[in-house]
């Protein structure tokens, strides 16, 4: 076994931070902590590090119990088998990187050969090996990131922690850096948490995303299956752009959903909502179809509207399409120009409905990004 | 060793963390024993001496005495006297704290404004200046200024001009030297904010079609205003704690500060300890308040004058004022520093006092007497020890303290806080007197541990507040890695904060080791004849007219207080 949290409760004063938080991490998989900033995600993991007390629940780290509340059991982070990785990357100015790197050895009074040996491989996983004796401060950002990889790989720890590892890289770096530390996190075979508010990281490294926001978990799954079948508004709205509208739902069948849309258009879509009323509905911008409305009739999941707003991003083009109040983003390669009469459909196995609650604050046009 | 072998290494069994049977409980405990104990020390130091005042303003005779309660102490504070002399030590500050921020303000205006060319040689000049001994200032100031001395001498004997006279044992004198003395801190509270201000705020005065003049007024100004009012309350303090220079000076003309008073009154008989106490607690009430306010307005100010970014604005052309601007810097360089320290030497190297150099007999007996006096050279290594090994001491309290309220933030440190800057607001002859008060009640009566107490307390904010700056800079995520990597709290203090914080530890003892070793006000009161300092001994000297030894020792003092200045100036902040 990996990471065990049972019913995690922390507070700051009389705000909850982490509200009833439960989840396990298997040995060997990535688990990603996502949501907004203050949701909770952090302080999950510096519950986990030891370095905040939470005020109720149960943590194990490989089948030993670090916290737990009803029996007084709080270990220090210097005594869990951890790695981490911290946002700033924490690198210490005044050691070498090979200082840095060996510290954990050091403090654990191994000899001399081991520690030479596991700094040395440390190094080398992360293609730093050459850079050995340099000052930790002639590092770039890049680089300091990979010697805090290092530091927290090298005593083989049970669990290892990432704290927003890749938000202060740029663009490229994050990218080629985002595949190295899958690539190294399947070679060392750890169980992993990576706390990020980036959904393209967690979509891309997790075996497993938890979508986090006001304390709780939204929603636990592979990265597919949070993207394509979000729970609720929130976690749509979370991961990946999404466009929602609001219906009333007629007929909640499994797979078959009625409803009828504020301008009379009728919905087939399918969802999670079993009862009739009102909700929202849920489509992704690249599902959505824009063409010219040409006047013909009305039909299912056709809605009129008029394109506000044309963007061109390179690869195609990011339409604001206003139907009745509703803002609609759509991506789409064809070219339509603003002010244009349109039509926008989707197909029904890409609209979900989901209840009224969690409804996300409405875009304004041209205040997307 | 093969590649494989390596990559089994990383992935084989887990390292066990270390010392796996020292379990958090212990570690916690010792934390919360550093902690209490750092409370525990910290009160005893900075309460002793005032709930000791406190007793003592109650009280009909001086401490150890048999003595009944009264409240007379109190009622004689209203007396004429006193408030006369309320009324002339608030004229002092108020008018010393006016002038030396003005004095400061346009030196650090010419310094980080304008293309003054003399910059780094006007900062040089005030640097030294600021360590300049305050006592030994007013000292070179009596040789100058006194009715037989050097300027008034000059006046008549060379230029034969008998109606003007110079009388320095004045109100007039006290101040001037006090601004002389207390303009470099003006300087250094108003250097910051004015180097870092915006300076796209004055560009975009500039760009709206003001000109320099009405930019200053309308701009910078007001934006200054926080620190002006900032500087003004930090001199006014330092003002009314003055002791040396009041006491060197007001003294032998009969003027009396608060501060001078309050030693009168304790040293010369029939001794009134009691309305001692009283007048330094009134004291350390106006210096505290001032302090408190001046403190919630470094706090207030500049949200938007500070900006991280470095545009530097194209300093202003002086133009023909530069010429001015020259002249009157140079003139506080003299008067500040260089002919105060000329003068020492001069009368240092004289046989009996003349004030034309050319008539005069030198000599190095001065030099020698220092050499062949028991009791001065014994005072010299009292200052040593106690400077040396007592700033030891203060740097260790001030790191504890600036550790746990910045980051062990354990319930109660808010108090600790308030305990440790405290001191700021208190003159250092009241807290002198509050051990004067309390020590004969405890076993430390008579040694160095008395001197070594007070001065830890008196100085007991500088340490925290340069370690505390240093503490709050250093990412909260250096040790936390550390204690991830297995190293616990003590280890990771040991081998990562201080490490870090070295540069600040060193600066701190030498600031430590500086005020320690020329302070004055606060020994004045409580040393004895086995722990005389070299301070003290300095101005025996002098009182007992013995100009020579006591310039040929100020001089002594001066070049190892300056000579570490400069120490710690080019120390290498390496890490």
């Amino acid at each position: 076994m990996g990471i065990k949290v049972q019913n995690l409760v922390k507070r700051f004063g009389d705000r909850t931070i982490i509200d009833h938080v439960s989840f396990e991490i298997a040995h060997g998989e990535l688990v990603s902590l996502l949501g907004p900033s203050g949701c909770g995600k952090t302080t999950t993991l510096r519950c986990i590090a030891g370095l905040e007390t939470p005020e109720e629940g149960h943590i194990e780290i490989d089948g030993e119990i670090v916290f737990d509340a009803a029996r007084g059991i709080m270990v220090e982070p210097y005594h869990r088998s951890i790695g981490m990785v911290f946002q700033s990357y924490a690198i210490w100015p005044h050691l070498s990187v090979f200082q840095n790197v060996a510290f954990p050895l050091h403090v654990r009074h191994r000899p001399r050969a081991e520690v030479e040996s596991r700094v040395t491989r440390a190094l080398e996983m992360v293609g730093l090996a050459s850079f050995r004796d340099r000052s930790s401060q002639q590092l770039s950002g890049g680089q300091q990131q990979r010697v805090a990889v290092a530091r927290a790989i090298v005593h083989s720890p049970a669990a290892l922690l990432f704290d927003e590892p890749l938000s202060n890289l740029d663009a490229k770096l994050r990218d080629r850096t985002r595949a190295e530390i899958r690539r190294l996190q399947r070679d060392l075979h750890v169980a992993t948490v990576y706390v990020t508010h980036d959904q393209g990281e967690a979509l891309s490294l997790s075996d497993r995303i938890l979508v986090m926001g006001e304390g709780r978990i939204h929603q636990a799954g592979t990265p597919q299956e949070i993207y394509g079948d979000p729970q609720d508004a929130f976690v749509a709205d979370v991961v990946g752009a999404a466009n929602f509208f609001d219906v009333e739902i007629q007929r909640a069948d499994a797979d078959d959903f009625r409803c009828v849309a504020l301008d009379g258009t009728s919905i087939h879509a399918h969802g999670r909502v079993a009862v009739p009323g009102p909700g929202r509905v849920m489509v992704r911008p690249d599902r959505l179809v824009i063409e010219v409305d040409t006047g013909n009739g009305t039909a299912p999941n056709r809605l009129r509207g008029t394109v506000l707003q044309r963007l061109f991003l390179g690869g195609h083009f990011e339409y604001a399409v206003a139907v009745g109040p509703t803002l609609l983003r759509v991506f789409s390669p064809v070219q339509i120009e603003e002010e244009t009469r349109v039509v926008v459909s989707f197909a029904a196995q890409d609209g979900i409905v989901l209840g009224a609650e969690h409804a996300p604050a409405e875009a304004e046009p041209g205040a997307w990004a | 060793m093969a590649a494989s072998d390596h990559t089994l290494e990383l992935t084989g069994p887990t390292l066990a963390p270390p010392a796996r049977m020292v379990r958090h409980r212990s570690s916690d405990a010792l934390i919360r024993v550093i902690f209490v104990g750092t409370f525990a020390v910290t009160a005893f130091l900075i309460v002793t001496p005032l709930a000791s005042l406190l007793y003592g303003s109650f009280r009909t005779g001086g401490p150890g005495t048999s003595a009944a309660y009264t409240t007379q102490n109190w009622q004689d504070l209203g007396s004429r006297g006193i408030i006369n002399t309320l009324l002339t030590t608030c004229l002092i500050s108020v008018l010393t704290s006016l002038f030396s921020s003005i004095c400061g303000g346009a030196m650090a205006w010419l310094t980080y404004r304008t293309d003054f060319r003399y910059k780094r040689l006007l900062v040089a000049a005030i640097g030294l200046s600021f360590f300049f001994p305050g006592f030994i200032l007013a000292m070179a100031w009596v040789i100058l200024g006194s009715p037989g001395g050097i300027f008034n001498s000059i006046l008549s004997d060379v230029l034969h001009i008998d109606n003007v006279q110079f009388d320095i044992y004045s109100v007039t004198g006290i101040i001037w030297i006090q601004v002389l003395h207390i303009t470099p801190f003006a300087f250094f509270t108003l250097r910051g904010p004015l180097s870092s201000m915006d300076s796209s705020l004055e560009e975009a005065a500039y760009a709206s079609g003001a000109n320099p003049w009405q930019v200053a007024c309308r701009v910078t100004l007001p934006l200054m205003i926080f620190p002006v009012l900032s500087s003004l309350l930090l001199c006014f303090v330092l003002s009314m704690e003055q002791f040396a220079i009041p006491a060197l000076v007001g003294i032998p003309g009969h003027v009396n500060t608060l501060a001078t008073e309050l030693y009168l009154l304790t040293s010369f008989s029939p001794p009134n300890t009691g309305l001692a106490a009283t007048v330094g607690l009134a004291m350390s009430a106006v210096t505290g308040l001032s302090i408190f306010a001046q403190r919630r307005v470094v706090h207030r100010r500049n949200a938007p004058t500070v900006s991280g970014r470095g545009y530097r604005l194209r300093p202003l052309n002086l133009g023909h004022w530069r010429v001015t601007a020259s002249v009157l810097c140079l003139l506080y360089a003299l008067l500040s520093f260089i002919i105060p320290a000329i003068a020492l030497v001069y009368t240092s190297a004289i046989k009996y006092f003349v004030a034309n150099p050319f008539e005069a007999a030198y000599t190095w007996r001065n030099y020698q007497q220092i050499w062949e006096s028991p009791g001065t050279i014994r005072a010299f290594w009292n200052t040593l020890i106690v400077a040396g090994g007592g700033a030891v001491l203060g740097l260790i309290l001030g790191t504890l303290i600036a550790y746990s309220t910045h980051r062990l933030k354990r319930r109660g440190y808010r108090a600790l806080d308030i305990l440790a800057s405290l001191p700021f607001g208190i003159p250092g002859i009241v807290i002198g007197l509050g051990f004067l008060w309390s020590y004969v009640y405890l076993p430390i009566y008579g040694t160095l541990w008395v001197l070594v107490f007070c001065y830890v307390a008196r100085f007991l904010p500088y340490a925290t507040e340069t370690i505390g700056a240093q503490v709050v800079q250093l990412d909260r995520a250096l040790e936390e890695a550390a204690w991830i990597s297995g190293a616990n709290r003590i280890a990771s203090f040991r081998r990562i904060m201080l490490p870090l914080l070295r540069p600040a530890l060193q600066s701190g003892y030498f600031l430590l080791f500086i005020a320690y070793f020329r302070e004055i006000a606060a020994a004045a009161l409580i040393y004895t004849s086995s722990t005389q300092v070299l301070s003290i001994s300095i101005w025996a000297f002098f009182e007992n007219a013995n100009w020579g030894v006591a310039s040929a020792l100020s001089i002594i003092t001066s070049v190892i207080t300056v000579a570490l200045m400069v120490a710690v100036m080019r120390a290498p902040l390496r890490l």
